[in-house]
Protein backbone atom coordinates (compact mmCIF):
# COMPACT_ATOMS: atom_id res chain seq x y z
CA UNK A 1 0.00 0.00 0.00
CA UNK A 2 1.23 3.75 -1.10
CA UNK A 3 0.52 6.49 0.29
CA UNK A 4 -2.00 7.26 -2.17
CA UNK A 5 -4.05 4.46 -2.19
CA UNK A 6 -5.65 1.77 0.28
CA UNK A 7 -7.17 -1.62 -0.27
CA UNK A 8 -10.26 -1.32 1.47
CA UNK A 9 -10.85 1.64 -1.89
CA UNK A 10 -12.74 -0.97 -3.90
CA UNK A 11 -15.36 -1.90 -1.03
CA UNK A 12 -15.98 2.00 -0.43
CA UNK A 13 -16.71 2.84 -4.00
CA UNK A 14 -19.14 -0.94 -3.91
CA UNK A 15 -21.05 0.83 -1.37
CA UNK A 16 -21.50 4.06 -1.99
CA UNK A 17 -22.04 2.72 -5.74
CA UNK A 18 -25.07 0.61 -4.51
CA UNK A 19 -26.34 2.79 -2.12
CA UNK A 20 -25.56 0.70 0.97
CA UNK A 21 -23.08 3.81 2.26
CA UNK A 22 -23.10 4.54 5.18
CA UNK A 23 -25.74 2.39 6.36
CA UNK A 24 -24.77 -0.95 7.20
CA UNK A 25 -21.29 -0.20 6.62
CA UNK A 26 -19.99 0.19 10.72
CA UNK A 27 -16.70 -1.51 9.55
CA UNK A 28 -15.70 0.46 6.64
CA UNK A 29 -16.89 3.40 7.96
CA UNK A 30 -15.28 3.66 11.00
CA UNK A 31 -12.15 2.26 8.68
CA UNK A 32 -12.81 5.68 6.34
CA UNK A 33 -12.80 8.15 9.44
CA UNK A 34 -9.46 6.96 10.43
CA UNK A 35 -7.77 6.27 7.15
CA UNK A 36 -6.91 9.76 5.38
CA UNK A 37 -6.89 8.22 1.30
CA UNK A 38 -10.55 6.51 1.95
CA UNK A 39 -12.37 10.02 3.94
CA UNK A 40 -11.14 12.14 0.75
CA UNK A 41 -13.16 9.11 -1.25
CA UNK A 42 -16.01 9.18 0.70
CA UNK A 43 -16.24 12.66 0.82
CA UNK A 44 -15.87 12.83 -3.44
CA UNK A 45 -17.52 9.80 -4.43
CA UNK A 46 -20.57 10.54 -2.00
CA UNK A 47 -20.72 14.15 -3.28
CA UNK A 48 -20.70 12.86 -6.79
CA UNK A 49 -22.68 9.86 -6.68
CA UNK A 50 -25.60 11.94 -5.54
CA UNK A 51 -25.68 14.87 -7.69
CA UNK A 52 -25.07 12.88 -10.36
CA UNK A 53 -28.52 10.28 -9.66
CA UNK A 54 -30.19 13.97 -8.95
CA UNK A 55 -28.81 15.62 -12.17
CA UNK A 56 -30.51 12.15 -13.97
CA UNK A 57 -33.95 12.59 -11.66
CA UNK A 58 -33.57 16.00 -13.42
CA UNK A 59 -32.47 15.71 -16.90
CA UNK A 60 -34.95 16.54 -19.56
CA UNK A 61 -32.93 15.46 -22.85
CA UNK A 62 -34.54 15.91 -25.76
CA UNK A 63 -36.55 12.69 -26.83
CA UNK A 64 -34.64 10.22 -29.07
CA UNK A 65 -36.92 10.43 -32.34
CA UNK A 66 -36.26 14.60 -32.06
CA UNK A 67 -32.83 13.84 -31.59
CA UNK A 68 -32.50 11.20 -34.76
CA UNK A 69 -34.61 13.63 -36.82
CA UNK A 70 -32.21 16.34 -36.37
CA UNK A 71 -29.03 14.41 -37.09
CA UNK A 72 -31.25 13.11 -40.86
CA UNK A 73 -31.95 16.90 -41.31
CA UNK A 74 -28.15 17.69 -40.96
CA UNK A 75 -26.41 14.95 -42.26
CA UNK A 76 -28.54 15.58 -45.15
CA UNK A 77 -27.64 19.31 -45.44
CA UNK A 78 -24.14 18.51 -44.96
CA UNK A 79 -24.44 16.29 -47.83
CA UNK A 80 -26.37 18.50 -50.30
CA UNK A 81 -23.69 21.13 -49.36
CA UNK A 82 -20.46 18.71 -49.93
CA UNK A 83 -21.96 17.60 -53.07
CA UNK A 84 -22.61 21.18 -54.38
CA UNK A 85 -19.12 22.67 -53.69
CA UNK A 86 -17.13 21.28 -56.78
CA UNK A 87 -19.81 22.38 -58.60
CA UNK A 88 -19.42 25.76 -57.91
CA UNK A 89 -16.08 25.95 -57.21
CA UNK A 90 -15.98 24.67 -60.82
CA UNK A 91 -18.66 27.68 -62.22
CA UNK A 92 -16.01 29.79 -60.49
CA UNK A 93 -13.47 28.85 -62.99
CA UNK A 94 -15.36 28.58 -66.08
CA UNK A 95 -16.47 32.05 -64.91
CA UNK A 96 -12.78 33.71 -64.41
CA UNK A 97 -11.95 31.39 -67.82
CA UNK A 98 -14.48 33.46 -69.74
CA UNK A 99 -13.54 36.50 -67.83
CA UNK A 100 -9.87 36.16 -69.00
CA UNK A 101 -10.55 34.84 -73.03
CA UNK A 102 -12.85 37.90 -73.30
CA UNK A 103 -9.89 40.55 -72.01
CA UNK A 104 -7.53 38.49 -73.76
CA UNK A 105 -9.42 38.74 -77.28
CA UNK A 106 -10.10 42.36 -76.79
CA UNK A 107 -6.68 43.09 -76.69
CA UNK A 108 -5.94 40.94 -79.79
CA UNK A 109 -8.57 43.20 -81.83
CA UNK A 110 -7.37 46.50 -80.43
CA UNK A 111 -3.70 45.35 -81.55
CA UNK A 112 -5.17 44.10 -84.78
CA UNK A 113 -6.81 47.77 -85.70
CA UNK A 114 -3.15 48.76 -85.54
CA UNK A 115 -2.31 46.59 -88.00
CA UNK A 116 -5.37 47.22 -89.99
CA UNK A 117 -4.60 50.95 -89.87
CA UNK A 118 -0.82 50.33 -91.27
CA UNK A 119 -2.14 47.64 -93.29
CA UNK A 120 -4.39 50.26 -95.03
CA UNK A 121 -1.93 53.38 -95.20
CA UNK A 122 0.28 51.11 -96.97
CA UNK A 123 -2.45 49.92 -99.32
CA UNK A 124 -3.21 54.16 -99.92
CA UNK A 125 0.61 54.28 -101.12
CA UNK A 126 0.23 51.96 -103.31
CA UNK A 127 -2.89 52.82 -104.67
CA UNK A 128 -2.13 53.83 -107.78
CA UNK A 129 -0.89 49.97 -109.13
CA UNK A 130 -2.74 48.05 -106.69
CA UNK A 131 -6.28 49.14 -106.44
CA UNK A 132 -7.50 45.85 -105.80
CA UNK A 133 -5.32 45.67 -102.46
CA UNK A 134 -6.91 48.88 -100.77
CA UNK A 135 -10.11 48.39 -101.51
CA UNK A 136 -9.72 45.01 -99.32
CA UNK A 137 -7.33 46.77 -96.69
CA UNK A 138 -10.17 49.40 -96.67
CA UNK A 139 -12.62 46.39 -95.79
CA UNK A 140 -10.49 44.96 -93.46
CA UNK A 141 -10.11 48.29 -91.09
CA UNK A 142 -14.00 49.44 -91.34
CA UNK A 143 -15.22 45.67 -90.30
CA UNK A 144 -12.02 44.25 -88.24
CA UNK A 145 -13.63 45.15 -85.44
CA UNK A 146 -16.92 43.44 -85.55
CA UNK A 147 -15.85 40.23 -87.47
CA UNK A 148 -13.12 39.96 -84.37
CA UNK A 149 -15.69 40.36 -82.04
CA UNK A 150 -17.92 37.90 -83.60
CA UNK A 151 -15.08 35.27 -83.20
CA UNK A 152 -14.82 35.97 -79.72
CA UNK A 153 -18.50 35.69 -78.96
CA UNK A 154 -18.19 32.36 -80.72
CA UNK A 155 -15.15 31.07 -78.38
CA UNK A 156 -17.39 32.27 -75.19
CA UNK A 157 -20.57 30.87 -76.41
CA UNK A 158 -19.48 27.34 -77.39
CA UNK A 159 -18.03 26.25 -74.69
CA UNK A 160 -20.84 27.48 -72.51
CA UNK A 161 -23.49 25.56 -74.40
CA UNK A 162 -21.29 22.80 -74.32
CA UNK A 163 -21.23 22.86 -70.44
CA UNK A 164 -24.94 23.46 -70.63
CA UNK A 165 -25.40 20.13 -72.90
CA UNK A 166 -23.54 18.30 -70.76
CA UNK A 167 -25.19 19.44 -67.77
CA UNK A 168 -28.56 18.85 -68.56
CA UNK A 169 -27.31 14.91 -69.57
CA UNK B 1 -25.13 26.32 -57.56
CA UNK B 2 -28.57 27.90 -56.71
CA UNK B 3 -31.38 25.96 -56.64
CA UNK B 4 -33.08 27.96 -59.34
CA UNK B 5 -30.25 26.42 -61.50
CA UNK B 6 -30.84 22.55 -60.83
CA UNK B 7 -31.94 20.54 -63.29
CA UNK B 8 -34.14 17.20 -62.52
CA UNK B 9 -31.52 15.39 -62.82
CA UNK B 10 -29.32 17.74 -60.17
CA UNK B 11 -32.10 17.31 -57.61
CA UNK B 12 -32.26 14.06 -57.96
CA UNK B 13 -28.80 13.13 -57.42
CA UNK B 14 -28.42 15.63 -54.28
CA UNK B 15 -31.77 13.96 -53.02
CA UNK B 16 -29.69 10.51 -53.30
CA UNK B 17 -26.60 11.46 -51.85
CA UNK B 18 -28.57 12.93 -49.03
CA UNK B 19 -30.57 10.02 -48.05
CA UNK B 20 -27.09 8.07 -48.27
CA UNK B 21 -25.95 10.33 -46.07
CA UNK B 22 -27.91 9.11 -43.38
CA UNK B 23 -27.14 5.78 -44.53
CA UNK B 24 -23.27 6.63 -43.21
CA UNK B 25 -24.92 6.81 -39.49
CA UNK B 26 -23.26 4.14 -37.12
CA UNK B 27 -26.78 2.32 -36.36
CA UNK B 28 -29.89 2.38 -37.47
CA UNK B 29 -33.20 4.17 -36.22
CA UNK B 30 -34.34 1.75 -34.07
CA UNK B 31 -30.96 0.73 -32.35
CA UNK B 32 -30.19 4.34 -32.16
CA UNK B 33 -33.39 5.31 -30.33
CA UNK B 34 -32.40 2.76 -27.43
CA UNK B 35 -28.87 3.36 -27.25
CA UNK B 36 -30.08 7.13 -26.67
CA UNK B 37 -32.27 6.23 -23.80
CA UNK B 38 -30.09 4.42 -22.18
CA UNK B 39 -27.75 7.09 -22.19
CA UNK B 40 -29.02 10.41 -22.53
CA UNK B 41 -29.66 11.45 -18.94
CA UNK B 42 -25.86 9.83 -17.79
CA UNK B 43 -24.64 11.96 -20.98
CA UNK B 44 -26.31 15.26 -20.25
CA UNK B 45 -25.94 15.25 -16.14
CA UNK B 46 -21.90 14.81 -17.32
CA UNK B 47 -22.24 18.14 -19.88
CA UNK B 48 -24.19 19.58 -17.37
CA UNK B 49 -21.59 19.18 -14.53
CA UNK B 50 -18.57 19.68 -16.55
CA UNK B 51 -19.46 22.64 -18.17
CA UNK B 52 -21.84 24.17 -15.40
CA UNK B 53 -24.26 25.41 -17.35
CA UNK B 54 -27.74 23.02 -18.59
CA UNK B 55 -28.40 25.19 -21.63
CA UNK B 56 -24.98 24.37 -22.56
CA UNK B 57 -25.43 20.88 -21.73
CA UNK B 58 -28.87 20.63 -24.06
CA UNK B 59 -26.56 22.02 -26.94
CA UNK B 60 -23.55 19.76 -26.59
CA UNK B 61 -26.07 16.80 -26.01
CA UNK B 62 -27.80 17.12 -29.33
CA UNK B 63 -23.97 17.32 -31.06
CA UNK B 64 -22.13 14.56 -29.26
CA UNK B 65 -24.60 12.39 -30.78
CA UNK B 66 -24.53 13.75 -33.93
CA UNK B 67 -20.57 13.00 -33.83
CA UNK B 68 -21.31 9.76 -32.49
CA UNK B 69 -23.78 8.85 -35.70
CA UNK B 70 -21.39 10.04 -37.98
CA UNK B 71 -18.00 8.28 -36.50
CA UNK B 72 -16.77 5.95 -39.10
CA UNK B 73 -15.80 2.87 -36.70
CA UNK B 74 -17.13 0.40 -35.06
CA UNK B 75 -17.70 -1.18 -31.41
CA UNK B 76 -17.28 -4.24 -29.93
CA UNK B 77 -19.48 -3.77 -27.36
CA UNK B 78 -22.14 -1.34 -25.24
CA UNK B 79 -19.01 -0.20 -23.48
CA UNK B 80 -16.77 0.58 -26.11
CA UNK B 81 -19.54 2.48 -27.92
CA UNK B 82 -20.60 4.26 -24.50
CA UNK B 83 -16.94 4.62 -23.83
CA UNK B 84 -16.63 6.51 -27.40
CA UNK B 85 -19.78 8.73 -26.71
CA UNK B 86 -18.31 10.04 -23.49
CA UNK B 87 -14.85 10.96 -25.51
CA UNK B 88 -17.13 12.67 -27.86
CA UNK B 89 -18.44 14.82 -25.21
CA UNK B 90 -15.70 15.41 -23.58
CA UNK B 91 -13.97 16.97 -26.56
CA UNK B 92 -17.24 18.68 -27.76
CA UNK B 93 -16.56 20.40 -23.96
CA UNK B 94 -12.95 20.97 -24.94
CA UNK B 95 -13.16 22.40 -28.10
CA UNK B 96 -16.21 25.02 -26.56
CA UNK B 97 -13.79 26.09 -23.88
CA UNK B 98 -10.95 27.15 -26.29
CA UNK B 99 -13.83 29.20 -27.86
CA UNK B 100 -13.47 32.60 -26.91
CA UNK B 101 -16.75 33.76 -26.43
CA UNK B 102 -17.77 31.20 -23.95
CA UNK B 103 -19.16 32.54 -20.80
CA UNK B 104 -16.64 30.79 -17.93
CA UNK B 105 -18.65 33.14 -15.56
CA UNK B 106 -21.52 30.82 -15.11
CA UNK B 107 -18.70 27.88 -14.37
CA UNK B 108 -16.73 30.18 -12.11
CA UNK B 109 -19.63 31.10 -10.11
CA UNK B 110 -21.64 27.44 -10.00
CA UNK B 111 -24.74 28.85 -11.15
CA UNK B 112 -26.98 26.92 -12.32
CA UNK B 113 -25.83 23.78 -10.63
CA UNK B 114 -28.69 22.51 -8.33
CA UNK B 115 -32.09 23.31 -8.12
CA UNK B 116 -33.94 26.20 -6.39
CA UNK B 117 -34.11 25.22 -2.72
CA UNK B 118 -37.63 24.45 -1.64
CA UNK B 119 -38.18 25.81 1.98
CA UNK B 120 -40.68 23.18 2.37
CA UNK B 121 -38.42 20.73 2.62
CA UNK B 122 -35.53 20.47 4.90
CA UNK B 123 -34.05 17.71 3.56
CA UNK B 124 -34.16 18.86 -0.09
CA UNK B 125 -32.51 22.29 1.05
CA UNK B 126 -29.49 20.40 3.08
CA UNK B 127 -29.61 18.46 -0.72
CA UNK B 128 -29.31 21.84 -2.93
CA UNK B 129 -26.32 23.10 -0.57
CA UNK B 130 -24.39 20.33 -0.97
CA UNK B 131 -24.72 20.20 -4.41
CA UNK B 132 -24.54 24.13 -4.40
CA UNK B 133 -21.18 23.34 -2.43
CA UNK B 134 -20.28 20.92 -5.35
CA UNK B 135 -20.58 22.91 -8.04
CA UNK B 136 -18.99 25.50 -6.90
CA UNK B 137 -15.70 23.30 -5.83
CA UNK B 138 -15.77 21.36 -9.09
CA UNK B 139 -15.52 24.86 -10.82
CA UNK B 140 -12.34 25.57 -8.80
CA UNK B 141 -10.63 22.71 -10.60
CA UNK B 142 -8.84 22.17 -13.50
CA UNK B 143 -11.36 21.07 -16.94
CA UNK B 144 -9.52 17.95 -16.55
CA UNK B 145 -9.96 16.92 -13.07
CA UNK B 146 -13.56 17.47 -13.12
CA UNK B 147 -13.66 15.22 -16.25
CA UNK B 148 -11.69 12.70 -13.87
CA UNK B 149 -13.68 12.62 -10.79
CA UNK B 150 -16.89 12.46 -13.13
CA UNK B 151 -15.75 9.42 -14.49
CA UNK B 152 -14.43 7.58 -11.92
CA UNK B 153 -16.68 8.44 -8.83
CA UNK B 154 -20.45 9.32 -11.03
CA UNK B 155 -20.49 7.85 -13.71
CA UNK B 156 -18.36 4.49 -12.21
CA UNK B 157 -15.59 3.75 -15.35
CA UNK B 158 -12.41 2.23 -14.58
CA UNK B 159 -8.97 3.82 -14.97
CA UNK B 160 -9.19 2.12 -18.71
CA UNK B 161 -11.97 3.60 -19.37
CA UNK B 162 -11.04 6.58 -18.43
CA UNK B 163 -7.67 6.91 -19.91
CA UNK B 164 -9.96 5.69 -23.39
CA UNK B 165 -12.50 8.61 -23.01
CA UNK B 166 -10.13 11.31 -22.04
CA UNK B 167 -7.08 10.07 -23.73
CA UNK B 168 -4.39 9.87 -21.32
CA UNK B 169 -2.17 6.45 -20.57
CA UNK B 170 -4.15 4.44 -17.86
CA UNK B 171 -0.86 4.18 -15.71
CA UNK B 172 -1.65 7.96 -15.51
CA UNK B 173 -5.39 8.12 -14.53
CA UNK B 174 -4.58 6.79 -10.62
CA UNK B 175 -2.45 9.31 -9.43
CA UNK B 176 -4.08 12.20 -11.58
CA UNK B 177 -7.10 11.01 -10.05
CA UNK B 178 -5.69 10.49 -6.58
CA UNK B 179 -4.52 14.63 -6.67
CA UNK B 180 -7.63 15.52 -7.67
CA UNK B 181 -9.66 13.77 -5.65
CA UNK B 182 -7.76 15.46 -3.23
CA UNK B 183 -8.24 18.89 -4.13
CA UNK B 184 -11.84 18.59 -4.18
CA UNK B 185 -12.11 16.68 -0.67
CA UNK B 186 -10.51 19.68 0.77
CA UNK B 187 -12.72 22.38 -1.44
CA UNK B 188 -15.57 20.72 -0.61
CA UNK B 189 -14.66 20.44 3.29
CA UNK B 190 -13.84 24.27 3.30
CA UNK B 191 -16.98 25.22 2.02
CA UNK B 192 -19.03 23.16 4.72
CA UNK B 193 -17.19 25.34 7.08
Amino acid sequence: MSGNECPREADILEAIAFGRWPDGCGDLSAHAASCEVCADLVEVAVALHDDRAALCREAQPPSSGMVWWRATIRARAEATRTATQPISVLQGIAGACVVGAAAGLVTIAWQSMHWMDRIGELAMRLESRRADIATASTFATGHGLPILVAVAAGLVLAPLALYITLADD
Amino acid sequence: MFTRDMTFTDVERLDRIAAEAVGTFVMDEDAFRAFYDRTARSVWSYLARITGDRTLADDLLQESYYRFLRAERRFDSESHRRNYLFRIATNIVRDHRRRPRMDQSRLADGHDAAEPIDPQSADAAAGAVRRLDLARSMARLKPRERDLLWLAYAQGSSHKEIAETLGLKTASVKLLLFRARQRLARFLREGVR
